[in-house]
Protein backbone atom coordinates (compact mmCIF):
# COMPACT_ATOMS: atom_id res chain seq x y z
CA UNK A 1 0.00 0.00 0.00
CA UNK A 2 2.92 2.35 0.96
CA UNK A 3 5.01 1.30 -2.24
CA UNK A 4 0.97 2.34 -4.48
CA UNK A 5 1.08 6.37 -2.34
CA UNK A 6 4.60 6.87 -3.12
CA UNK A 7 4.11 5.98 -7.29
CA UNK A 8 1.22 7.55 -6.98
CA UNK A 9 2.68 10.55 -5.39
CA UNK A 10 5.69 10.19 -7.81
CA UNK A 11 4.23 9.61 -11.07
CA UNK A 12 2.01 12.78 -10.32
CA UNK A 13 5.42 14.59 -9.26
CA UNK A 14 6.78 13.67 -13.00
CA UNK A 15 3.24 14.16 -15.41
CA UNK A 16 4.51 10.88 -17.04
CA UNK A 17 2.12 9.14 -18.96
CA UNK A 18 -0.72 7.54 -17.32
CA UNK A 19 0.38 3.90 -18.83
CA UNK A 20 3.70 4.61 -17.24
CA UNK A 21 5.27 1.69 -15.24
CA UNK A 22 6.72 2.79 -12.23
CA UNK A 23 9.60 0.56 -10.29
CA UNK A 24 9.72 0.78 -6.81
CA UNK A 25 13.33 -0.13 -5.17
CA UNK A 26 14.70 0.41 -2.06
CA UNK A 27 18.03 -0.55 0.21
CA UNK A 28 18.86 0.29 3.84
CA UNK A 29 22.18 0.62 6.10
CA UNK A 30 21.70 0.05 9.20
CA UNK A 31 25.28 0.88 10.68
CA UNK A 32 26.42 1.16 14.80
CA UNK A 33 29.57 1.39 16.12
CA UNK A 34 31.60 2.24 19.30
CA UNK A 35 35.44 3.41 19.50
CA UNK A 36 38.35 2.57 22.02
CA UNK A 37 38.02 4.36 24.91
CA UNK A 38 38.29 8.48 24.76
CA UNK A 39 38.78 8.16 20.89
CA UNK A 40 37.07 9.11 17.82
CA UNK A 41 36.86 8.13 14.11
CA UNK A 42 34.63 8.76 10.93
CA UNK A 43 32.17 10.45 13.28
CA UNK A 44 31.68 7.65 15.98
CA UNK A 45 33.44 8.26 19.53
CA UNK A 46 33.48 5.72 22.77
CA UNK A 47 29.50 5.74 22.79
CA UNK A 48 27.74 3.46 21.10
CA UNK A 49 26.15 5.19 17.62
CA UNK A 50 23.45 4.29 15.65
CA UNK A 51 22.89 7.45 13.16
CA UNK A 52 26.55 8.28 11.89
CA UNK A 53 26.21 5.85 9.16
CA UNK A 54 22.76 4.51 9.10
CA UNK A 55 20.42 5.46 5.98
CA UNK A 56 17.33 4.42 4.17
CA UNK A 57 16.66 4.57 0.65
CA UNK A 58 14.01 4.97 -1.87
CA UNK A 59 14.31 4.69 -5.53
CA UNK A 60 11.42 5.48 -7.80
CA UNK A 61 11.72 4.87 -11.97
CA UNK A 62 9.33 5.12 -14.34
CA UNK A 63 9.86 4.35 -18.30
CA UNK A 64 8.47 7.02 -20.01
CA UNK A 65 9.58 5.38 -23.33
CA UNK A 66 11.16 2.61 -24.54
CA UNK A 67 14.08 4.84 -24.70
CA UNK A 68 13.98 6.92 -21.59
CA UNK A 69 13.36 6.82 -17.77
CA UNK A 70 13.75 9.26 -15.36
CA UNK A 71 14.99 7.94 -12.02
CA UNK A 72 14.86 9.43 -8.30
CA UNK A 73 16.44 8.43 -5.27
CA UNK A 74 15.56 9.72 -1.98
CA UNK A 75 18.19 8.95 0.56
CA UNK A 76 17.48 9.51 4.52
CA UNK A 77 20.63 9.54 6.61
CA UNK A 78 20.62 8.89 10.30
CA UNK A 79 23.77 12.03 10.63
CA UNK A 80 20.95 14.09 8.86
CA UNK A 81 18.72 13.14 11.30
CA UNK A 82 16.57 11.09 8.41
CA UNK A 83 15.28 14.10 7.03
CA UNK A 84 14.85 12.74 3.47
CA UNK A 85 16.92 14.50 0.71
CA UNK A 86 17.05 14.10 -3.34
CA UNK A 87 20.47 12.27 -3.63
CA UNK A 88 19.95 11.52 -7.30
CA UNK A 89 17.27 12.60 -10.06
CA UNK A 90 18.01 12.38 -13.61
CA UNK A 91 16.86 11.59 -16.76
CA UNK A 92 17.90 8.77 -19.04
CA UNK A 93 17.98 8.54 -22.53
CA UNK A 94 19.23 5.34 -24.31
CA UNK A 95 20.74 6.46 -27.50
CA UNK A 96 21.31 2.95 -28.56
CA UNK A 97 21.30 -0.34 -26.76
CA UNK A 98 25.10 0.92 -25.93
CA UNK A 99 25.22 4.20 -24.55
CA UNK A 100 22.87 5.94 -22.61
CA UNK A 101 22.73 10.01 -22.04
CA UNK A 102 21.59 10.99 -18.39
CA UNK A 103 20.53 14.62 -17.37
CA UNK A 104 20.02 16.06 -13.81
CA UNK A 105 22.05 14.81 -10.57
CA UNK A 106 23.88 11.67 -10.46
CA UNK A 107 27.00 10.10 -8.89
CA UNK A 108 30.39 11.11 -10.45
CA UNK A 109 31.78 7.72 -11.31
CA UNK A 110 35.14 8.81 -10.13
CA UNK A 111 35.78 5.49 -8.18
CA UNK A 112 35.38 1.42 -8.95
CA UNK A 113 32.18 1.25 -6.43
CA UNK A 114 31.32 4.78 -6.92
CA UNK A 115 27.20 4.14 -8.35
CA UNK A 116 26.81 1.61 -5.48
CA UNK A 117 29.18 3.08 -2.43
CA UNK A 118 26.16 3.72 -0.11
CA UNK A 119 24.05 0.53 -1.44
CA UNK A 120 26.22 -1.26 1.18
CA UNK A 121 24.19 -4.99 -0.04
CA UNK A 122 26.58 -5.02 -3.01
CA UNK A 123 30.03 -4.50 -1.49
CA UNK A 124 31.93 -6.15 1.02
CA UNK A 125 32.86 -3.70 3.70
CA UNK A 126 30.58 -1.89 6.47
CA UNK A 127 31.49 1.23 4.25
CA UNK A 128 33.86 1.68 1.01
CA UNK A 129 37.39 2.92 2.57
CA UNK A 130 37.21 6.17 3.50
CA UNK A 131 40.55 6.95 2.46
CA UNK A 132 39.70 6.82 -0.79
CA UNK A 133 36.05 7.38 -1.03
CA UNK A 134 35.51 10.70 1.36
CA UNK A 135 35.56 13.16 -1.22
CA UNK A 136 32.90 16.27 -1.95
CA UNK A 137 32.66 16.06 -5.11
CA UNK A 138 30.48 12.15 -4.96
CA UNK A 139 27.13 14.02 -6.87
CA UNK A 140 27.24 16.21 -9.39
CA UNK A 141 24.63 18.43 -11.69
CA UNK A 142 25.20 17.72 -15.06
CA UNK A 143 25.21 15.15 -17.79
CA UNK A 144 26.47 11.65 -17.80
CA UNK A 145 27.05 9.54 -21.48
CA UNK A 146 27.69 5.64 -20.75
CA UNK A 147 28.92 3.17 -23.17
CA UNK A 148 29.60 -0.22 -22.74
CA UNK A 149 30.39 -2.94 -25.54
CA UNK A 150 32.30 -5.94 -25.96
CA UNK A 151 35.30 -7.48 -27.77
CA UNK A 152 35.78 -10.56 -27.44
CA UNK A 153 35.46 -12.08 -24.11
CA UNK A 154 36.48 -8.37 -22.77
CA UNK A 155 33.71 -6.15 -21.81
CA UNK A 156 34.47 -2.22 -22.66
CA UNK A 157 33.11 0.66 -20.23
CA UNK A 158 33.77 4.33 -21.24
CA UNK A 159 32.05 6.69 -19.39
CA UNK A 160 32.37 10.98 -19.47
CA UNK A 161 30.56 13.09 -17.44
CA UNK A 162 30.28 17.25 -17.19
CA UNK A 163 28.43 19.27 -14.51
CA UNK A 164 29.15 21.34 -11.35
CA UNK A 165 28.96 20.34 -7.60
CA UNK A 166 28.66 22.54 -4.45
CA UNK A 167 28.92 20.91 -1.74
CA UNK A 168 29.60 21.59 2.88
CA UNK A 169 33.28 20.83 3.90
CA UNK A 170 35.34 21.27 6.92
CA UNK A 171 32.56 24.14 7.48
CA UNK A 172 32.56 25.47 4.61
CA UNK A 173 31.82 25.63 0.99
CA UNK A 174 33.33 23.60 -2.02
CA UNK A 175 31.99 24.32 -5.26
CA UNK A 176 33.23 22.97 -8.83
CA UNK A 177 32.39 24.49 -12.12
CA UNK A 178 33.25 23.07 -15.82
CA UNK A 179 33.33 20.05 -13.69
CA UNK A 180 34.88 17.09 -16.29
CA UNK A 181 35.56 13.65 -15.89
CA UNK A 182 36.62 10.73 -18.30
CA UNK A 183 36.81 7.08 -17.30
CA UNK A 184 37.63 3.38 -19.25
CA UNK A 185 37.38 0.33 -17.49
CA UNK A 186 37.91 -3.25 -19.47
CA UNK A 187 37.00 -6.57 -18.07
CA UNK A 188 36.74 -10.28 -18.57
CA UNK A 189 35.21 -12.87 -16.08
CA UNK A 190 38.25 -12.29 -13.47
CA UNK A 191 39.84 -9.22 -14.28
CA UNK A 192 39.25 -5.56 -13.88
CA UNK A 193 41.35 -2.70 -14.92
CA UNK A 194 40.01 1.05 -14.75
CA UNK A 195 41.23 4.87 -15.16
CA UNK A 196 39.56 8.01 -14.47
CA UNK A 197 40.55 11.48 -15.33
CA UNK A 198 38.89 14.58 -13.71
CA UNK A 199 38.98 17.92 -13.57
CA UNK A 200 37.28 21.33 -12.23
CA UNK A 201 37.56 24.56 -11.15
CA UNK A 202 37.54 24.44 -7.48
CA UNK A 203 36.41 27.22 -5.01
CA UNK A 204 36.44 26.90 -1.44
CA UNK A 205 35.26 29.39 0.76
CA UNK A 206 34.89 29.53 4.89
CA UNK A 207 34.76 32.34 7.49
CA UNK A 208 37.86 32.23 9.17
CA UNK A 209 40.10 30.96 6.41
CA UNK A 210 38.47 33.60 3.75
CA UNK A 211 39.39 36.36 6.60
CA UNK A 212 42.90 34.85 6.99
CA UNK A 213 43.85 34.69 3.51
CA UNK A 214 42.13 38.33 3.39
CA UNK A 215 44.85 39.28 5.70
CA UNK A 216 47.52 38.32 3.86
CA UNK A 217 45.97 40.10 1.07
CA UNK A 218 47.02 42.77 2.44
CA UNK A 219 50.26 42.13 2.64
CA UNK A 220 50.66 40.91 -0.66
CA UNK A 221 47.61 40.48 -3.16
CA UNK A 222 49.55 38.00 -5.58
CA UNK A 223 50.11 35.66 -2.81
CA UNK A 224 47.09 35.33 -1.26
CA UNK A 225 45.59 35.10 -4.62
CA UNK A 226 47.87 31.68 -4.85
CA UNK A 227 46.83 30.62 -1.76
CA UNK A 228 43.22 30.65 -1.75
CA UNK A 229 40.86 27.95 -3.69
CA UNK A 230 39.17 30.64 -5.74
CA UNK A 231 38.17 29.31 -9.17
CA UNK A 232 41.44 27.39 -9.38
CA UNK A 233 42.35 24.32 -12.13
CA UNK A 234 42.16 21.10 -9.92
CA UNK A 235 42.56 17.06 -10.85
CA UNK A 236 41.63 14.01 -10.18
CA UNK A 237 43.52 10.88 -11.47
CA UNK A 238 42.50 7.05 -10.37
CA UNK A 239 43.51 3.61 -11.09
CA UNK A 240 41.75 0.85 -10.39
CA UNK A 241 41.88 -3.31 -10.49
CA UNK A 242 39.78 -6.42 -9.07
CA UNK A 243 40.88 -9.73 -9.44
CA UNK A 244 37.56 -11.92 -8.91
CA UNK A 245 38.28 -15.64 -8.82
CA UNK A 246 34.62 -16.01 -7.14
CA UNK A 247 36.21 -18.33 -3.88
CA UNK A 248 38.68 -15.52 -3.51
CA UNK A 249 39.43 -12.12 -4.59
CA UNK A 250 42.03 -9.11 -4.31
CA UNK A 251 41.21 -5.25 -5.60
CA UNK A 252 42.73 -2.08 -4.78
CA UNK A 253 42.61 1.71 -5.83
CA UNK A 254 44.89 4.65 -6.35
CA UNK A 255 43.74 8.36 -6.34
CA UNK A 256 45.58 11.20 -6.68
CA UNK A 257 43.83 14.71 -6.21
CA UNK A 258 45.33 18.42 -6.59
CA UNK A 259 44.64 21.76 -6.84
CA UNK A 260 48.22 23.44 -7.66
CA UNK A 261 47.77 26.96 -6.68
CA UNK A 262 46.36 26.59 -2.99
CA UNK A 263 47.38 25.85 0.30
CA UNK A 264 46.07 22.65 0.07
CA UNK A 265 48.42 19.76 -0.39
CA UNK A 266 48.44 16.96 -3.36
CA UNK A 267 45.79 13.61 -1.99
CA UNK A 268 47.23 10.78 -2.36
CA UNK A 269 44.96 7.97 -1.45
CA UNK A 270 44.57 4.12 -2.20
CA UNK A 271 43.64 0.73 -0.79
CA UNK A 272 43.98 -3.15 -1.37
CA UNK A 273 41.48 -5.37 -0.54
CA UNK A 274 41.38 -8.82 -0.52
CA UNK A 275 39.48 -11.64 0.83
CA UNK A 276 37.28 -15.28 0.06
CA UNK A 277 33.90 -16.50 -0.23
CA UNK A 278 33.32 -19.65 1.99
CA UNK A 279 29.94 -20.26 1.75
CA UNK A 280 27.66 -17.53 2.77
CA UNK A 281 30.84 -16.35 4.84
CA UNK A 282 33.01 -13.38 2.84
CA UNK A 283 35.94 -12.77 5.38
CA UNK A 284 38.32 -9.26 3.74
CA UNK A 285 40.92 -7.47 5.15
CA UNK A 286 42.10 -4.33 3.80
CA UNK A 287 45.09 -1.67 4.34
CA UNK A 288 44.55 2.24 3.26
CA UNK A 289 47.04 4.90 3.23
CA UNK A 290 46.35 8.38 2.63
CA UNK A 291 48.92 11.29 2.27
CA UNK A 292 48.47 14.85 1.74
CA UNK A 293 50.75 16.92 4.23
CA UNK A 294 53.66 18.60 2.30
CA UNK A 295 53.75 22.09 2.70
CA UNK A 296 52.93 24.82 -0.04
CA UNK A 297 53.35 28.35 -0.80
CA UNK A 298 56.82 28.58 1.55
CA UNK A 299 58.47 28.65 -1.61
CA UNK A 300 56.34 31.71 -3.25
CA UNK A 301 56.78 33.21 0.48
CA UNK A 302 60.39 33.29 0.29
CA UNK A 303 59.86 35.19 -2.89
CA UNK A 304 58.23 37.89 -1.11
CA UNK A 305 61.69 38.64 0.93
CA UNK A 306 61.79 39.46 4.68
CA UNK A 307 60.32 41.02 6.93
CA UNK A 308 56.87 39.42 5.07
CA UNK A 309 58.25 36.13 4.44
CA UNK A 310 58.81 35.94 8.67
CA UNK A 311 55.61 37.44 9.21
CA UNK A 312 53.26 35.50 7.29
CA UNK A 313 55.05 31.76 7.99
CA UNK A 314 52.58 31.31 10.63
CA UNK A 315 49.82 31.89 8.98
CA UNK A 316 51.01 30.30 6.10
CA UNK A 317 51.83 27.02 8.23
CA UNK A 318 48.61 27.13 10.07
CA UNK A 319 46.38 26.93 6.52
CA UNK A 320 48.31 24.44 5.70
CA UNK A 321 47.83 22.52 8.53
CA UNK A 322 43.78 22.98 8.29
CA UNK A 323 43.86 20.10 5.62
CA UNK A 324 46.62 18.10 5.91
CA UNK A 325 46.38 14.07 6.93
CA UNK A 326 49.04 11.41 6.74
CA UNK A 327 47.44 8.20 7.70
CA UNK A 328 47.02 4.21 7.33
CA UNK A 329 43.84 2.27 8.17
CA UNK A 330 43.87 -1.81 8.40
CA UNK A 331 40.67 -3.03 8.25
CA UNK A 332 39.01 -6.76 9.33
CA UNK A 333 35.65 -7.66 7.83
CA UNK A 334 33.21 -10.30 8.11
CA UNK A 335 30.04 -10.39 5.96
CA UNK A 336 27.16 -12.83 6.00
CA UNK A 337 24.71 -13.38 3.62
CA UNK A 338 21.98 -14.31 5.83
CA UNK A 339 19.39 -14.75 3.31
CA UNK A 340 18.70 -13.28 -0.28
CA UNK A 341 19.03 -9.44 -0.41
CA UNK A 342 20.05 -9.25 3.17
CA UNK A 343 23.27 -9.07 4.79
CA UNK A 344 25.42 -8.38 8.08
CA UNK A 345 28.95 -7.28 8.60
CA UNK A 346 30.98 -6.65 11.19
CA UNK A 347 34.03 -4.40 10.76
CA UNK A 348 37.07 -4.06 12.82
CA UNK A 349 39.25 -0.91 11.81
CA UNK A 350 43.01 0.58 13.53
CA UNK A 351 43.55 4.21 12.35
CA UNK A 352 46.89 4.97 12.71
CA UNK A 353 48.26 8.74 12.65
CA UNK A 354 51.18 10.14 11.19
CA UNK A 355 50.97 13.63 12.14
CA UNK A 356 49.22 13.49 15.22
CA UNK A 357 49.49 9.99 17.30
CA UNK A 358 46.68 11.29 19.86
CA UNK A 359 44.47 10.79 16.94
CA UNK A 360 44.95 7.04 16.62
CA UNK A 361 41.90 4.98 16.86
CA UNK A 362 40.08 1.38 16.76
CA UNK A 363 36.81 1.42 15.71
CA UNK A 364 34.29 -1.50 15.89
CA UNK A 365 30.78 -1.33 13.51
CA UNK A 366 28.48 -4.01 12.73
CA UNK A 367 26.19 -3.17 9.72
CA UNK A 368 22.84 -4.69 8.46
CA UNK A 369 21.96 -4.35 4.46
CA UNK A 370 19.18 -5.02 2.70
CA UNK A 371 17.62 -4.33 -0.53
CA UNK A 372 14.23 -4.43 -2.09
CA UNK B 1 31.01 -32.03 -14.44
CA UNK B 2 29.55 -33.16 -11.26
CA UNK B 3 26.62 -32.05 -12.36
CA UNK B 4 26.81 -34.30 -15.32
CA UNK B 5 27.72 -37.63 -12.85
CA UNK B 6 24.94 -36.76 -10.75
CA UNK B 7 22.42 -37.00 -13.73
CA UNK B 8 24.25 -40.37 -15.09
CA UNK B 9 24.24 -41.51 -11.49
CA UNK B 10 20.23 -40.59 -11.07
CA UNK B 11 19.78 -41.31 -14.51
CA UNK B 12 20.82 -44.94 -13.65
CA UNK B 13 18.88 -44.91 -10.65
CA UNK B 14 15.45 -43.60 -11.90
CA UNK B 15 14.44 -42.56 -15.34
CA UNK B 16 16.50 -39.52 -17.01
CA UNK B 17 13.74 -37.00 -16.70
CA UNK B 18 13.63 -37.32 -13.21
CA UNK B 19 16.98 -34.92 -12.42
CA UNK B 20 17.30 -33.27 -16.05
CA UNK B 21 19.03 -29.89 -14.53
CA UNK B 22 17.80 -26.69 -16.73
CA UNK B 23 17.48 -25.35 -19.93
CA UNK B 24 17.56 -21.67 -21.04
CA UNK B 25 13.79 -20.87 -22.99
CA UNK B 26 12.75 -18.22 -25.20
CA UNK B 27 9.89 -17.16 -27.04
CA UNK B 28 9.21 -19.40 -30.57
CA UNK B 29 9.74 -16.02 -32.28
CA UNK B 30 13.31 -14.67 -30.86
CA UNK B 31 15.48 -15.87 -33.33
CA UNK B 32 19.05 -13.62 -32.30
CA UNK B 33 21.64 -15.47 -32.17
CA UNK B 34 22.45 -16.69 -28.32
CA UNK B 35 25.39 -18.50 -27.00
CA UNK B 36 26.59 -19.38 -23.61
CA UNK B 37 28.56 -16.02 -23.34
CA UNK B 38 25.78 -13.93 -24.21
CA UNK B 39 23.18 -15.69 -22.27
CA UNK B 40 25.63 -15.24 -19.13
CA UNK B 41 25.87 -11.40 -20.26
CA UNK B 42 22.26 -11.00 -20.21
CA UNK B 43 21.59 -13.16 -16.81
CA UNK B 44 23.86 -10.63 -15.20
CA UNK B 45 22.57 -7.83 -17.11
CA UNK B 46 26.06 -6.23 -18.97
CA UNK B 47 24.02 -6.75 -22.14
CA UNK B 48 20.71 -5.94 -22.80
CA UNK B 49 19.82 -6.47 -25.45
CA UNK B 50 19.00 -9.45 -28.06
CA UNK B 51 21.52 -9.69 -31.21
CA UNK B 52 17.89 -8.78 -33.04
CA UNK B 53 18.01 -4.94 -30.99
CA UNK B 54 15.29 -5.84 -29.14
CA UNK B 55 15.41 -5.25 -25.02
CA UNK B 56 15.87 -8.13 -22.97
CA UNK B 57 13.15 -8.83 -20.41
CA UNK B 58 15.25 -11.73 -17.66
CA UNK B 59 13.25 -13.99 -15.49
CA UNK B 60 14.58 -16.32 -13.20
CA UNK B 61 13.31 -17.70 -10.18
CA UNK B 62 12.88 -17.29 -6.63
CA UNK B 63 15.94 -17.54 -4.76
CA UNK B 64 15.15 -20.23 -2.17
CA UNK B 65 14.49 -22.67 -5.65
CA UNK B 66 17.36 -25.34 -5.79
CA UNK B 67 16.91 -24.58 -9.59
CA UNK B 68 17.70 -21.45 -9.09
CA UNK B 69 21.22 -22.31 -7.08
CA UNK B 70 22.22 -24.61 -9.56
CA UNK B 71 21.68 -22.00 -12.82
CA UNK B 72 23.55 -19.18 -10.86
CA UNK B 73 26.03 -21.87 -10.01
CA UNK B 74 26.74 -23.17 -13.06
CA UNK B 75 26.06 -20.87 -15.59
CA UNK B 76 26.58 -17.42 -14.09
CA UNK B 77 29.41 -19.09 -11.93
CA UNK B 78 28.13 -17.46 -9.13
CA UNK B 79 26.00 -17.86 -5.60
CA UNK B 80 22.63 -16.61 -5.88
CA UNK B 81 23.32 -14.03 -3.38
CA UNK B 82 26.28 -12.54 -5.80
CA UNK B 83 23.76 -12.35 -8.91
CA UNK B 84 21.60 -10.44 -6.73
CA UNK B 85 24.13 -7.79 -5.39
CA UNK B 86 25.10 -7.20 -9.31
CA UNK B 87 21.66 -6.56 -9.88
CA UNK B 88 21.30 -4.44 -7.19
CA UNK B 89 24.01 -2.51 -8.09
CA UNK B 90 21.99 -2.19 -11.62
CA UNK B 91 18.95 -1.36 -10.68
CA UNK B 92 20.27 1.51 -8.51
CA UNK B 93 22.36 3.37 -11.25
CA UNK B 94 19.66 3.27 -13.75
CA UNK B 95 21.19 0.64 -15.41
CA UNK B 96 19.11 -2.27 -15.31
CA UNK B 97 15.28 -3.72 -14.19
CA UNK B 98 15.79 -6.63 -11.40
CA UNK B 99 14.86 -9.66 -13.26
CA UNK B 100 11.18 -10.60 -12.62
CA UNK B 101 11.14 -13.73 -10.74
CA UNK B 102 8.65 -16.47 -10.81
CA UNK B 103 7.68 -19.49 -8.55
CA UNK B 104 7.35 -22.25 -11.31
CA UNK B 105 8.03 -23.87 -14.67
CA UNK B 106 4.77 -23.15 -15.41
CA UNK B 107 4.62 -19.66 -14.62
CA UNK B 108 7.81 -19.28 -17.05
CA UNK B 109 6.46 -20.81 -19.47
CA UNK B 110 3.11 -18.23 -19.24
CA UNK B 111 5.69 -15.64 -19.12
CA UNK B 112 7.92 -16.22 -21.97
CA UNK B 113 4.98 -17.23 -24.25
CA UNK B 114 3.32 -13.74 -23.91
CA UNK B 115 6.51 -11.73 -23.98
CA UNK B 116 8.36 -12.34 -27.69
CA UNK B 117 11.63 -10.45 -25.47
CA UNK B 118 11.78 -12.79 -22.50
CA UNK B 119 14.35 -15.08 -21.67
CA UNK B 120 13.97 -17.47 -18.55
CA UNK B 121 15.05 -21.15 -17.69
CA UNK B 122 13.03 -24.18 -16.59
CA UNK B 123 13.61 -27.71 -15.76
CA UNK B 124 14.33 -29.55 -18.70
CA UNK B 125 11.48 -32.22 -17.99
CA UNK B 126 9.20 -28.55 -17.90
CA UNK B 127 9.83 -28.36 -21.55
CA UNK B 128 7.14 -27.86 -23.97
CA UNK B 129 7.30 -27.98 -27.48
CA UNK B 130 5.52 -24.28 -27.16
CA UNK B 131 9.01 -22.71 -26.22
CA UNK B 132 12.23 -22.85 -27.49
CA UNK B 133 15.03 -23.89 -25.94
CA UNK B 134 18.22 -22.26 -26.33
CA UNK B 135 21.79 -24.33 -26.45
CA UNK B 136 24.44 -22.75 -24.51
CA UNK B 137 26.75 -25.73 -24.57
Amino acid sequence: MKKLIVAAALTAAFVLPAQADIRINGFANLIGGVTGSEESLYGYDDTFNLSEESLFALQASGSINERMSATVQILARGADDYDPNFEWAYISYRVTNRATLSAGRFRLPLFKYSDSLDIGYSHNWVSVPQAVYDVPFNNIDGFRVDYSDFVGDWEVKLGAAVGTFENEVSGGVITGDNTYMVNAEVSNDWLSLRTVYGGTEASFSQTQLDAAIGQIGQASASFADFLAINEDKSNFVGLGFTIDRFSWFLAGEYTNIEIADSYTPTDEAMFVTAGFRAGKWTPSVTYSVFEGDEVKGLEQLQALGQPLQAALTPSVLGLNALFAENYQVATATIRYDYAASFAVKLELSQYTDDLDETKDASLVRFAINYVF
Amino acid sequence: MKRIFGTLLFGALFSSHVFGGYAVVVHPENTSELDYQTVKRIFLGKETAFSNGELATVLTHSPDSSLRAEFDEAVLKRKTFAVDAQWSKLVFTGRGTMPQTVQSDQEMIDLILQNKNAIGFIETSSVISDVKVVKID
